[in-house]
């Protein structure tokens, strides 16, 4: 090893969503110049469970693959069993289910902000995030019972319905919501300080975006216009479209203005879904054998297009469940995004793709010529912090 | 929104030189099967004329009697889906890397390799992303015939 070049392991146990990934930092002084990843620390073997089980018990497996976007991935299986059976859900239960999509993309994109804030050393705006968090859980638990596994899919169709007491609670919710969002596209877009860390920070062209088979809004804050939502339209968003949001700017700061502006379509849809509910029936009827085939299904989920294959032999469980997450395609970019920057905009970046920080304050090593020394994932982020200052 | 159909022509069309077969299980899907040794030259046409992106790689075990694995390289462009299905020997999976043309696809290629025993020649990260560093060798966790019985410790 060249004297001045170190070795800095990241994790295992802390960035990544709910797979907490290990990253190895190779820097020369304070200039990143290798990143490798390892994954699979939570690796549950979900897609094998799912052929030991029947249909409707992997619709609950699904739901755990994450505990942020539970309802997207039921909504992905639901969708491609659905059509594996030739049986589309009646309007009313596409439309909640959207419902359920928008309102989920709005805590998952709050969360997010208040994740990044405080890698950004920005508490203030942390806790006041995570606040107002709470009254989209509030609006999930009230329509659900639940805040984090909501569960209202059915095979066929939803659970719940929508009834004018809850109606009224979503929309003076959406308003607070609303303000509260102004006040966060201010900051994440004029605070001097905040900019100071995101402002032209791991920048990613639109041909570097789609090279490294970037999804969701970090691709779409580097200019490509990916939606599967408006792409592919499933659930009720031909009834119910929403834009795709971009920025051309591609740095930290587009990624921040793209998911919070997001926010604001998601409140406009929602609105629209309420106001024209349609009536029917919540579920269809499935057969409880499926027929063999099989079915793609792609949704948009917070983090950009998950995919789902769903293979059935014609029995009563899966012959193979294959789930592609949004997490694995934006991965790639942090490992490209980091070489070149401080070892300091790390945590920066990695909070840009907006991975799961549930577990993030885990041990940090640097190695030094053969010493190690041992640094907290908060070490790294108050080292961060510090030199921006 | 972008027609389906016409995307779903212009990419037969590309694949034409290496397609065995093609389907279209519904609108929007079209499903190529190319022989093994056709991937890259195929991932590569699609590249060249800017059709859509390599979403996945789905893995598939046809089951011990049959003898054979299957890989799927997902493509997606706006609506449409283009699957290229190459099928393997079970015995000996050998597949090349399309890396040199897409880069990101280096961590399915991965997946693939450690959860179905596929070995991807020339994937420039051949070392294990998922499975835990103890997982034995030549254990494949995806396939039909996988015991997980075999991995138990005593205690």
């Amino acid at each position: 090893m060249e004297a001045n070049k170190f070795i800095v392991p990241i994790g295992p146990q802390h960035p990544a969503l709910k797979e907490p990934g290990h990253f190895e930092f190779t820097v020369d002084g304070e200039v990143v110049t290798d990143a490798t990843i390892r994954l699979g620390y939570v690796h549950r073997g979900v897609e094998r469970g799912t052929e030991d089980r029947t249909w409707v018990q992997n619709l609950y497996l699904i739901e755990r693959i994450c505990g942020i976007c539970s309802h997207i991935h039921a909504t992905a299986y639901a969708l491609g069993v659905e059509k594996l059976a030739g049986v589309s859900a009646p309007p009313r239960a596409q439309a909640i289910r959207e419902l359920f999509c928008e309102l989920e993309r709005i805590h998952s994109h709050l969360l997010w902000v208040g994740v990044a804030a405080h890698e950004a050393g920005f508490d203030a705006l942390f806790m006041y995030s995570w606040r107002d968090r709470e009254t989209v859980m509030d609006l999930l638990e009230g329509l659900s019972g639940n805040r984090v596994h909501y569960s209202c899919n059915v095979l066929g169709g939803v659970k719940f319905d929508i009834d004018d007491t809850q109606r009224d609670t979503i929309l003076r919710g959406l308003e607070f919501l609303e303000q509260r969002t102004q006040h966060y596209l201010d900051v994440v877009t004029n605070d001097a300080a905040f900019l100071r860390r995101t402002r032209g920070v791991g920048v990613m062209t639109r041909e570097q975006a789609i090279e490294y088979g970037t999804v969701g809004p970090v691709a779409r804050a580097s200019g490509v216009e990916r939606d599967v939502r408006v792409d592919a339209p499933y659930l009720a968003y031909d009834q119910f479209p929403v834009k795709t949001i971009t920025d051309t700017a591609g740095d930290l700061e587009a990624r921040f203005a793209v998911r919070v502006r997001e926010l604001f379509e998601s409140y406009r849809v929602i609105r629209e879904i309420l106001d024209n509910l349609p009536r029917s029936e919540l579920a269809a009827k499935m057969p409880r054998k499926i027929p063999p085939g099989e079915a793609i299904s792609r949704v948009e989920a917070p983090r950009g297009e998950l995919f789902y294959f769903i293979k059935s032999n014609g029995g009563e469980k899966p012959e193979r469940v294959k789930v592609r997450t949004p997490s694995i395609c934006n991965f790639g970019s942090v490992g490209r995004l980091t070489i070149g920057h401080q070892l300091a905009d790390a945590p920066m970046i990695l909070a840009g793709i907006d991975p799961c920080f549930s577990c993030n304050d885990r041990a940090v090593y640097i190695t030094r010529n053969g010493d190690t020394q041992r640094w907290s994932w908060d070490d790294l982020c108050r080292y961060g912090v510090a030199n921006a200052e | 929104m972008k027609d389906a159909t016409a995307l779903l022509q212009a990419a037969e069309s590309i694949l034409a030189p290496w397609a065995k077969e093609t389907m279209r299980p519904d609108a929007a899907r079209l499903d190529v099967v190319i022989a093994p040794p056709d991937i890259v030259p195929a991932a590569r046409a699609l590249h060249a004329a800017g059709w859509g992106f390599l979403t996945a790689i789905t893995g598939l075990d046809l089951g011990v009697e049959t003898g054979k694995l299957e890989a799927l390289y997902h493509f997606c462009e706006g609506p449409a889906l283009v699957n290229l299905r190459v099928t393997l020997p079970r015995d000996t999976p050998v597949i090349d890397s399309v890396c040199s043309v897409i880069p990101a696809a280096s961590f399915f290629e991965r997946e693939l390799s450690e959860m179905f025993g596929i070995t991807v020649k020339g994937t420039p990260h051949p070392e294990r992303l998922f499975l835990p560093e103890d997982w034995p060798d030549g254990v494949y966790p995806l396939r039909k015939d996988f015991n997980p019985d075999r991995l138990r410790t005593e205690g």
